[in-house]
């Protein structure tokens, strides 16, 4: 879980373009959106490219969404349960 | 170009008057030919909007000065007609819910089609300008659904009229949800090889823009509907739907594509194309202009 928690970091800073921050500036429990990380509605768009590609998964329900990118910890753990690579 | 967040609330539009008035309305247009109604609309409710409610016209007017030069009186007057305008376009909305029928000359059909029958889901986006709304009348795509991203009007009447008349044709609505629920339903609608519908120059739901060159000046459109193309990698086809004549009107097909020169397409390049493609129609269609607030929203350039 530690490894994909770290992979995912560098994954979100990547796909975002979040030049100034490190993996070691994001917390994985805190909000993804609004505070924390400060993602904008918008940027989930990049998250759910980093499921579908990079782990297989493409079948996300749109309700669960504010659940699943609630923070890195959470998208791990639904990563973690549905991934198919 | 730039991408930037964006903290102001845009105006959004919303349609005025009660339920009741809209089911006359629609009931009223079922009957009388749309011509006595804009008569009507011209004599007692245009003064109105331009007198009473004199913001509207205000930004109409500048406008008509400053992205088009106009001279006062020319400017007076494109305000004027461009109240009428908006007044017809709302009329021929209420008519087609009353069951009237309107006659479309469609520029870029082929590439519309194309689109429909193919594989790949698409984005299609639209601004403003003319009745967009009419497109859904026209332009069929008989193997795909298409998703479109509204704002929740006030009027349930409105809303119960769209859905009844969209429905046979594989219209769905889609409103934006705090919880972020409509992104992932616009992108699996892309992915799944269906249509994403959404306005190109109004800035909601998400607060992120994009900055482009537009009649002139630097303008803000939202970020959401190149991005969710780019992303995709999905076509993205831009519709207008302008006002010809009291029954006609002209839908404008426009495929977007920055994939030129071996490059992937980015959001601020579609953005872009956005912009170009919107400019070349409201300079051939100025008074279907039907942004009612500061579309620049920049001191420094005074538009």
């Amino acid at each position: 879980m530690t490894e994909l928690l770290e992979t995912l970091k560098q994954q979100v800073i990547d796909a975002l373009n979040l030049e100034d921050l490190t993996p070691e500036d994001i917390d994985v429990d805190a909000p993804l959106f609004g505070e924390g990380l400060g993602l904008d509605s918008i940027d989930a768009l990049e998250l759910i490219m980093i499921l579908e590609k990079e782990y297989g998964i493409k079948h996300q329900s749109p309700a669960q969404g504010k659940e699943i990118f609630k923070s890195i910890r959470t998208m791990a753990e639904f990563i973690q349960a549905n991934r198919t690579k | 170009m730039k991408e930037q967040p964006h903290n102001a609330t845009q105006w959004q539009g919303t349609t005025d008057g009660l339920p009741w008035m809209h089911r006359a309305l629609i009931c009223v247009l079922g009957m009388v030919p749309v011509g006595v109604v804009y008569a009507i609309a011209a004599v007692f409710v245009v003064p109105f909007y331009i007198l009473g409610r004199r913001q509207g016209y205000l930004v109409q007017y500048r406008f008509f000065r400053q992205a088009f030069g106009f001279g006062a009186f020319k400017a007076f007057r494109y305000a004027c007609l461009n109240h009428l305008r908006f007044a017809q376009v709302i009329i021929d909305r209420f008519a087609v819910y009353g069951g009237r029928k309107f006659t479309f000359d469609v520029e870029g059909r082929a590439d519309y089609d194309e689109l429909a029958h193919g594989e790949s889901g698409f984005v299609q986006v639209f601004s403003h300008a003319g009745n967009y709304e009419l497109a859904g009348y026209e332009l069929r795509q008989p193997r795909k659904r298409l998703y479109a991203l509204l704002f929740r009007d006030g009027s349930q009447t409105i809303m119960d009229n769209r859905a009844s008349v969209f429905a046979p044709n594989g219209v769905e609505m889609v409103f934006v949800q705090p919880d972020m629920s409509h992104i992932f339903l616009l992108s699996n609608v892309v992915r799944d090889g269906n249509i994403a519908s959404i306005p190109g120059d109004r800035i909601f739901g998400s607060r992120k823009f994009v900055e482009c060159q537009f009649m002139g000046s630097p303008a803000r459109f939202p970020l959401g509907p190149f991005r969710l193309a780019a992303v995709r990698q999905a076509p993205i086809v831009a519709i207008f739907v302008m006002k010809e004549s009291w029954t006609s009107y002209r839908i404008f097909v426009r495929r977007l594509d920055s994939s030129d020169q071996g490059q992937k397409p980015t959001a601020l390049g579609l953005a872009q194309q956005f912009a170009d493609n919107l400019e070349d129609v409201v300079r051939r269609y100025p008074e279907q202009w039907f942004n009612y607030f500061d579309f620049w929203q920049n001191e420094n350039n005074g538009i």
